[in-house]
């Protein structure tokens, strides 16, 4: 970009020497360059080519074209873009108003309290306008609503409110949810190693899915009642059961191999052409398939193609005593997913015949852990 | 302020009836007419500019000229200038 400010003007008329005569009386002009007798070039000030121009146009001769260049020409053409100075005019008012609150919050240095929660509770207490946010307020707040807090500060940096927590150090068992240790098998129990916590069970004690074990308090030599995390490690006998079911007679129905294939076109939903194959079949089951014919969404045809498969029933008559081992390895298999632990303490299974079904009920016998450490 | 001229034109003993006031031109290595006291453009061509001084008219001669500057009072031509006469 050009530092000097001029405007190139391209004129044409008759008795230009008059006319430059007369302009020079008034501005200065460079460069002046006559290329014919009726078309000449010549250069002025920026500052001064609204005067010229308007001085060569009172004197009938015509002006071919003007451009300009240096910095106060484009400085000029920013202003008199309006758009953009409204835009600009905008976005400073839009900044000003926005900078006057706080956009976003940063929790910094905190460990087992939720950021979320804090930024929650200091959005719903405390006015997000700048001038109005007194950082000692918000600190004495967060101290007095959450009780681990030892130490905060509080800054506004920009539109950003910046809490540094400290949180107070307090003994491991202290720490956790406080909710009860319960069993998450039903099982017998056969040991017993307890953490911290009250124990509300003993060895030998049948305990059922979700029976409280551990209590998350303790009570201290003078009677009073101390929150702490429950933990223990309890095993227990868990009866891990798997079943299956065999029937002396049941219907299978199985397809035949033999299909027919009935045909339609559609559009929109509607039908537009069909054709059908006449079903001989007294049993069937269908299967349909939908194709797009065209790919445009103005006339979205579709072929749709129902399938109809012969079916035939067939009674199985089956003698449980020569299924038995194949449906007791089943019941077996469904109780070995169950099992959690490899430590295998028994195994064996049950037969119940009622009605023509025999239920075969596999059980292995784990000792496995039925609570863990809260986390 | 300090004017070359008007102190050259100071310092030279010259009879008193010679009019000195009227125009300055001084040419530049044959390449830059520098004219001061110019009444006005006369012709404006690349090869002929003319101008009316006091009394007379200026005729300058030359190939590919530009009329660098022109002001009020003084003018600049820029290019080869062959020839400048007074009429």
């Amino acid at each position: 970009m050009k530092l000097r400010n001029i405007s190139k003007f391209h004129i044409h008329g008759l008795n230009q020497e008059k006319l430059l005569n007369e302009m020079c009386k008034n501005f200065t002009l460079f460069d002046i360059e006559r290329i014919s007798k009726s078309d000449t070039f010549f250069e002025c000030s920026y500052f001064d080519y609204r005067k010229i121009e308007k001085f060569i146009k009172s004197h009938g001769v015509i002006i071919e074209s003007v451009s300009h260049e240096g910095f106060a020409h484009k400085l000029m053409k920013i202003f008199s873009s309006y758009g953009l100075v409204f835009a600009i005019f905008i976005s400073i008012i839009l900044y000003f108003f926005q900078n006057q609150y706080v956009l976003q919050y940063e929790v910094v240095g905190v460990d087992k309290l939720s950021e979320k929660e804090i930024v929650e509770f200091v959005k719903d207490e405390f006015s997000s306008k700048k001038t109005e946010i007194e950082t000692s307020k918000i600190e004495n707040a967060l101290i007095k609503k959450f009780s681990c807090i030892s130490f905060v500060s509080c800054i506004i940096k920009g539109q950003t409110l910046v809490l540094n927590i400290k949180e107070k150090l307090l003994p491991s068992e202290m720490y956790g949810t406080f909710a009860p240790l319960t069993a998450n098998k039903s099982g017998k129990i056969t040991k017993i190693e307890l953490i911290s916590g009250t124990l509300k069970v003993k060895v030998g004690d049948i305990v059922q899915e979700g029976d409280v074990l551990v209590e998350p308090f303790t009570l201290d030599a003078s009677g009073e009642l101390k929150k702490v995390e429950a933990r223990a490690e309890i095993l227990a006998e868990v009866y891990n059961e798997g079943v299956s079911e065999h029937y002396e007679t049941f219907v299978q129905v199985s397809r035949t191999g033999e299909k027919r294939v009935q045909s339609e076109v559609m559009l929109f939903g509607l039908s537009i052409y069909n054709f059908k194959q006449e079903i001989p079949f007294s049993l069937f089951e269908t299967e349909c398939e939908y194709t797009n014919l065209s790919k445009n969404l103005f006339m979205p045809f579709k072929l749709k193609k129902t399938v109809f498969y012969e079916l035939v029933e067939e009674t199985i008559v089956s003698d449980f005593e020569e299924v038995k081992d194949e449906f007791v390895n089943k019941a077996k298999i469904d109780a070995e997913k169950k099992c959690e632990s490899q430590n295998i303490l028994d195994e064996f299974y049950t037969l119940r015949h009622i009605g023509g079904v025999t239920f075969v009920n596999y059980c292995i016998v784990t000792e496995e852990k039925i609570c863990g450490e809260n986390k | 302020m300090f004017n070359f001229l008007n102190e050259l034109k100071k310092n030279l003993k010259i009879p008193q009836e010679l009019d000195l006031n009227g125009f300055n031109i001084i040419n530049i290595a044959g390449n830059l007419l520098y004219v001061e006291g110019h009444l006005g453009l006369v012709t404006l061509s690349k090869e002929l500019i003319s101008f009316k001084v006091k009394k007379s008219v200026i005729i300058v001669e030359g190939k590919d000229m530009v009329l660098n500057e022109l002001s009020d009072s003084t003018l600049k031509i820029c290019g080869k200038i062959k020839k400048v006469e007074q009429i």
